[in-house]
């Protein structure tokens, strides 16, 4: 694609890093604050319409794909999640349902195994193992922008999650935390908007424990040309002009369109997780490529 | 420089230490990953790979198997010095602890990711760790028989030495491999409740290829220490029959309820019995049957003279 312009992408000499002020903002080129400006801008606008038009351009995929993500982290009862960039809180939704589950079956054996307890010793069991029906597992949704925090409240409150669930406004550039202090890490569809994307690496592996594991869901390259051509003609001709219908905002979705094809592929972002620290690092695509989860430990 | 560095490597393999070997990998990467290991703690004991990430150590001949993927030394993350066991050289062994660590929590938790996250976390890893492992817990099941198998031989070993030494009296075939079945099985004994579970995990399409490959050579490491010098098609018919009186024995051992599976032992005794008798019986035959052929030779060499 001669229009393929990445000015920005030639001038970077080391992976993820700006050479000069001169960054990409979809195909556009500006300077580092300008685009830190410019993707605020983007969200505060697509903020409350932000979950209806994911529907309407993946044709609601993204909940498969985030239920994938969420199949993987596998997480047990315990566990200490930081959802970044988990504005609208999909993410952590689902991680507090999955533990749920997972809780609940694990007191369903435990209760098999009380086989010879009088009633009364199980029944109190149940009432203690009751209180504690996610087992002490935690999910913090940071967020840079005030706008999507306040949906993902919102929402919380509309399908009444509350326990174990806390917001915070945060740059994933420089995150209000403390080391080593979470389970797991996810990113989901947000590191793309992240401005220096090494930084948001190096504060993913200070926050997390030992042993902790990094989780970015993220657009990425298609390899197949027939998929691709097929793809880069629905996202450019079809999904801004949904933007303008359905939200009334086209530009910000044209910068999303855009800003998938500037993104590293799949190999960089793994060599980019590398480099910050990370072992074990791997990718799953999605959908051929559409999507890619990338996944990697501190050990 | 260079003479530090071969100081170094020699003080590893002093130390017994399996060593990284680096290879191939862009400079890049390994300043980044000495980057990470500065940063994660000023007292580190253990001498660092600094400056140059081309130093080449040769692994000791233990067979080490060098990571695909370049590694540094790893960060020692619990930071005050003296910690030396979190300086591992590389992920399998990382994942080897983790697994064995695992294993006291399967009679609780089944062979599942919850007794890996368990182990993690005894060894100071956040329960995520589990996810490096495949969520059914094949790699936990994995690693047992392969441990089992490695103690197994260690024993045969040990047998055979005193043996060789003249201490101890050389077993006969069927005894020897009652011994060693028995031995075997036994190590099943803390999980058998679980045991089945694993049994059918280890079943599934995708872990049979290493399941069957554990199986094989362990059957072929008791036939070795049985003295089996077999070359002819002996060597596939005593590893048939071995291990299907294995198997057998194990399935029986499930569901045994005597104590001390008295019962199995005793199952295990006769299959061994059966082995042997068949084994005599078709030597017998076949040297019957020659001497029916010769026999059948001399009335004919008679009647035509």
């Amino acid at each position: 694609r001669a229009l393929l312009s990445r000015p920005a992408a030639a001038l970077r000499p080391l992976r993820g890093l700006a050479a000069g002020p001169e960054m990409h903002f979809g195909f556009q080129s500006v300077t580092e604050e300008e685009r830190r400006e410019k993707i605020y801008q983007v969200f505060e606008s697509v903020a409350k319409k932000y979950d209806v038009m994911n529907d309407s351009m993946t044709l609601g995929i993204h909940r498969v794909w985030k239920d994938i993500l969420m199949h993987k982290m596998n997480p047990s009862p315990g566990t200490l999640l930081l959802d970044v960039a988990g504005g609208t809180g999909d993410i952590a939704f689902r991680f507090i349902n999955y533990v749920r589950s997972v809780r609940e079956r694990q007191l369903q054996r435990k209760l098999k195994h009380h086989q010879n307890l009088s009633w009364q010793e199980i029944f109190e069991s149940y009432q203690k193992d009751k209180f504690n029906s996610l087992g002490d597992s935690q999910v913090v949704v940071c967020d840079i922008n005030r706008e999507m925090l306040k949906v993902g409240k919102q929402k919380a409150q509309h399908l009444g999650y509350s326990e174990g669930l806390s917001w915070v406004l945060g740059n994933a550039e420089e995150l209000p935390f403390d080391d080593d202090k979470f389970d797991v890490y996810t990113i989901a569809f947000g590191i793309r908007n992240v401005t220096r994307i090494d930084l948001a690496l190096q504060e993913a592996y200070r926050v997390l424990k030992p042993g902790g594991r990094f989780l970015c869901l993220e657009f990425s390259r298609v390899s197949n040309p027939l998929l691709s051509r097929l793809y880069d003609l629905y996202s450019f001709q079809v999904i801004p002009v949904l933007g303008e219908v359905i939200a009334g905002d086209w530009r910000s979705y044209q910068y999303l369109v855009e800003s998938i094809r500037q993104f590293p592929p799949q190999e960089e972002l793994k060599a980019m997780i590398e480099d910050a620290g990370f072992f074990k690092v791997d990718y799953e695509n999605l959908n051929f490529g559409i999507v890619a989860i990338h996944s990697g430990f501190k050990l | 420089a260079a003479a530090g560095g071969l100081r170094r490597a020699g003080w590893r393999l002093w130390r017994g230490r399996a060593v990284v070997r680096c290879q191939q990998y862009p400079p890049l990467r390994a300043l980044q990953a000495s980057a990470a290991l500065r940063r994660a703690s000023d007292e580190h004991k253990k001498e660092p790979l600094t400056s140059s990430p081309q130093q080449h150590f040769d692994s000791p001949p233990a067979g080490h198997q060098p990571e695909q993927e370049p590694q540094g030394p790893r960060p020692s993350y619990t930071g005050q010095g003296g910690q030396e066991s979190e300086d591992y050289e590389s992920e399998e062994q990382l994942q080897h602890r983790i697994l064995t660590a695992a294993l006291e929590f399967v009679p609780e938790h089944g062979w599942t990711a919850e007794a890996i996250a368990e182990g993690a976390k005894t060894l100071g890893l956040s329960v995520a760790a589990a996810g490096m492992f495949h969520s059914d817990g094949s790699e936990l099941i994995l690693h047992f028989v392969s441990e089992c198998n490695t103690k197994l031989s260690e024993l045969l070993e040990k047998e055979q030495k005193l043996v060789q030494l003249g201490e101890a009296e050389k077993k006969p075939i069927d005894e020897f491999l009652r011994d060693a079945v028995e031995a075997r099985l036994r190590m099943l004994i803390p999980y058998i409740e679980k045991w089945p579970q694993a049994l059918s995990i280890l079943l599934l399409p995708r872990n049979i290829p290493s399941s069957l490959n554990l199986l094989t050579s362990m059957i072929d490491d008791i036939w070795h220490y049985a003295g089996d010098q077999s070359t002819d098609f002996n060597w596939y018919t005593r590893r048939a029959v071995l291990t299907g009186i294995y198997n057998t024995t194990e399935l029986v051992m499930m569901q045994d309820s005597s104590p001390d599976f008295e019962d199995t032992w005793r199952f295990l005794e006769n299959r061994v019995a059966d082995a042997v008798a068949m084994s005599n019986t078709a030597s017998q035959v076949q040297s019957t049957g020659e001497a029916v052929v010769q026999g059948l030779m001399g009335a004919a060499v008679t009647v035509s003279n």
